[in-house]
């Protein structure tokens, strides 16, 4: 063995506990003179002091460890519903800062964390998110709030695009326009608090944010935001940006165009607003078709009996559900009425026609089956929030001609080229 | 995640030997094509050309789908009887596009036969597979460019792919397909992208009533010339202008013959009568 190792394994159990280095140097060669192995030897020697563990920095964090300490502050967090072996729970979810990094967390219970507060976590553990560590706080893990504020790292801030933004990612960097903003009050743990929600737009498409500071921004205002961070807000991304953000008009031209986005940055970024998207529908869903809703709460009725306001007259109504696939990803998409007769060519009553005359609603499905699938559609629309696959509900869409000839011969030259 | 559907061309699917699974429970399998097309669900379209019953209970069926550079086997199995019954009640030759998952058949150590095991099966018309082959070619033609950018890299990676702007499915595939792939012709797929699309520019709509005569003695010729494994294209073209026919009308309808669904290529080169 070589003594560097030695030296190293030496400098990593000094990092898990507070024992002077001749004690710990004195312990691990006796392991090894008995012929532990080195990585069995340095667990050991942890383990015999184990039960002080050192506070931590958060960059010193790594994955899949245990019994963390640390202090840090809470940045965001977010509460969220999930379901758990078949029991709904309560789950927290954010961001927590020191001077060294910024990393997200998961709280699998109420420890009653507001933004802003710095706390002394113990017994955490981590895991991998996108590559990063993420902080767990269990039903086992101590979370005490202190009376003293840290500093939050200063870096560089990772410059996106707005159809770049992803939930999770912090201290980014867009530009764009004010294109909607809107002032509310809300109540943050008693105290009165001014929030500015709103939409902004860069060329590559459009985010709604929150600023949780006022910066005087108005609607046609373009600004450079430094050191905002996104979560999950409605089933798409939302930018917060807050009096730890720095933010500054500019005097940038920004043109807002229609671009089509690729589906696989739509499903990396779990939706959006304002998309627009093209690709083939391969398959509609067997709830598309003529259904009936009720004519109080707007639900969808099965058998004449809404769940909410028992047995009613059913309103009819046409709407679509449909697989859209574009080679990189796959979105579902909803089709209202109006949509749906815009891309069918017929209107929801004849459909009602042909239904009574067979005696069966299926047949509708089998000819939206029939007139969609495999065909190409572009469509402009928002997502909205969804379990298994993300959903657009469409605003807008279109059946996709193309001059075949033209394309084929456009790739002919890109080929030669 | 849905895994999306890729476009694919019978060939450059059909070419590939390489497969990869992570070691996660239930984690998907990819084919790795040589162009670095990772593929775990496929969308084919083409000319429905021949559609068999397998096994005993004659609920399974297998079909072959012809596209400009080859066919796709689909296979409709039991689980799946409005896929079964759709192949089954379909005219051949007909338009036909299937949604399929990668079936992967390995009966021994370097051996692979790729089919589609299908998930949808549709009749279409002329523009959705036109658009299907335009869409085809264009994704083919990212990947070649990808293959072409990892060959000038040292070392490349699908983070330095994806630094380059290609979507992270093609970034992993092409960095994948070069590690296993030596030496990938990209000459090869290049002129098969050609003789795609070049099925779409030569507009040959007109001649399927025009040349009726040429048809029955092409035919003829490929079946006088035809083994095992098909009839030389080269050898077919010969023996037509022989018999008196342009050699531009003789491809033309050599490739309306194979649109018709009434000869295929069971090999690049080779025809065969259905």
């Amino acid at each position: 063995m070589m003594e560097i190792d030695i030296e190293e394994a030496i400098d990593e159990i000094l990092e898990s506990i507070d024992v002077d280095r001749e004690t710990v140097e004195k312990d691990l060669r006796k392991f090894l003179d008995y012929g532990v192995p080195l990585e069995h030897a340095k667990q050991a020697v942890i383990n015999k002091y184990g039960s002080v563990v050192k506070e931590k920095k958060l960059k010193d964090i790594k994955v899949n460890e245990r019994n963390i300490i640390t202090v840090a502050k809470v940045i965001a967090i977010d509460e969220r519903e999930v379901e758990v072996r078949g029991e709904k729970r309560k789950i927290y979810r954010g961001l927590l800062g020191d001077e060294t990094a910024i990393l997200p967390f998961t709280a699998w219970k109420d420890f009653g964390l507001q933004k802003g507060d710095v706390i002394k976590i113990r017994n955490a553990s981590s895991s991998e998110w996108e590559g990063q560590p993420r902080l767990s706080l269990s039903e086992w893990s101590e979370v005490e709030k202190v009376d003293y504020d840290i500093d939050l790292i200063k870096r560089a801030p990772r410059k996106c695009n707005l159809i770049d933004l992803r939930p999770g990612l912090s201290n980014v960097e867009v530009r764009g326009k004010i294109i909607y903003i809107e002032e509310r009050i809300v109540n943050i743990g008693g105290e009165e608090r001014k929030v500015f929600s709103g939409i902004m737009a860069d060329e590559t498409g459009k985010v709604r944010f929150t600023a949780w500071y006022d910066f005087g921004l108005k609607e046609g205002d373009t600004i450079r935001i430094k050191g905002g961070y996104v979560r999950k807000w409605r089933g798409a991304p939302q930018l917060i940006f807050d009096e730890n953000s720095e933010v500054e008009k500019i005097d940038e031209e920004i043109v807002i165009q229609e671009t089509i986005v690729p589906l696989y940055k739509i499903v990396e970024a779990g939706g959006g607003i304002d998309l627009y998207m093209q690709g083939i529908v391969l398959d509609v869903r067997k709830d598309s078709g003529i259904i009936f809703r009720c004519p109080k709460c707007n639900r969808r009725i099965r058998n004449g009996v809404c769940e909410e306001d028992g047995e009613v007259e059913g309103t009819p109504d046409l709407r679509i559900r449909a697989l859209l696939d574009d080679g990189t990803g796959a979105v579902d998409v909803i089709f209202n009425r109006q949509i749906s007769e815009k891309l069918l060519g017929k209107n929801m009553e004849e459909y009602l026609d042909i239904a009574k005359e067979a005696m069966d609603y299926s047949i509708v499905y089998e000819e939206i089956f029939d007139k969609l699938v495999a065909k190409p559609v572009k469509v402009k629309g928002d997502s909205m929030p969804s379990d298994f696959i993300v959903t657009i509900f469409a605003k807008d869409a279109e059946i996709v001609k193309i001059d075949e000839k033209k394309e084929a011969e456009e790739l002919l030259t890109q080929l030669e080229g | 995640m849905r895994e999306p559907a890729w476009r694919i061309f019978a060939a450059e699917y059909n070419d590939a030997t390489h497969v990869i699974q992570s070691k996660e429970e239930k984690a998907p399998k990819y084919v790795i094509t040589p162009l670095g097309a990772k593929v775990n669900r496929l969308f084919i379209v083409g000319v429905l050309t021949d559609v068999e019953e397998i096994g005993a209970e004659g609920i399974r069926r297998r079909a072959r789908i012809s596209d400009p550079t080859g066919i796709h086997v689909v296979y409709a199995e039991a689980f799946k009887p409005e896929v079964a019954s759709i192949l089954a009640d379909m005219e051949i030759p007909s338009y036909i596009a299937v949604v399929g998952k990668t079936r992967i058949y390995e009966p021994e150590e370097g051996v692979l036969y790729l089919s589609a095991r299908a998930e949808m099966a549709k009749e279409i018309g002329i523009e959705e597979r036109n658009y299907w082959i335009i869409e085809a070619s264009r994704n083919m033609l990212i990947r070649i460019n990808a293959m072409r950018d990892a060959m000038n890299m040292s070392n490349p990676t699908a983070k330095q792919l994806r630094g380059l702007g290609y979507p992270p499915v093609i970034a992993e595939g092409v960095a994948e397909a070069i590690k296993v792939y030596k030496d990938v012709d990209l000459q090869h797929y290049e002129i098969m992208l050609r003789e795609a699309l070049s099925f779409i520019t030569s507009s040959r709509k007109e001649i399927k009533k025009n040349y009726e005569q040429e048809e029955e003695k092409i035919l003829k010729i490929i079946e006088s010339l035809q083994s095992e494994d098909g009839a030389a294209w080269e050898a077919v073209i010969e023996e037509a202008i022989k018999e008196g026919i342009e050699k531009s009308v003789v491809e033309e309808v050599i490739v309306s013959l194979m649109e018709k669904g009434l000869i295929y290529e069971p090999q690049l080169g080779k025809l065969k009568i259905v």
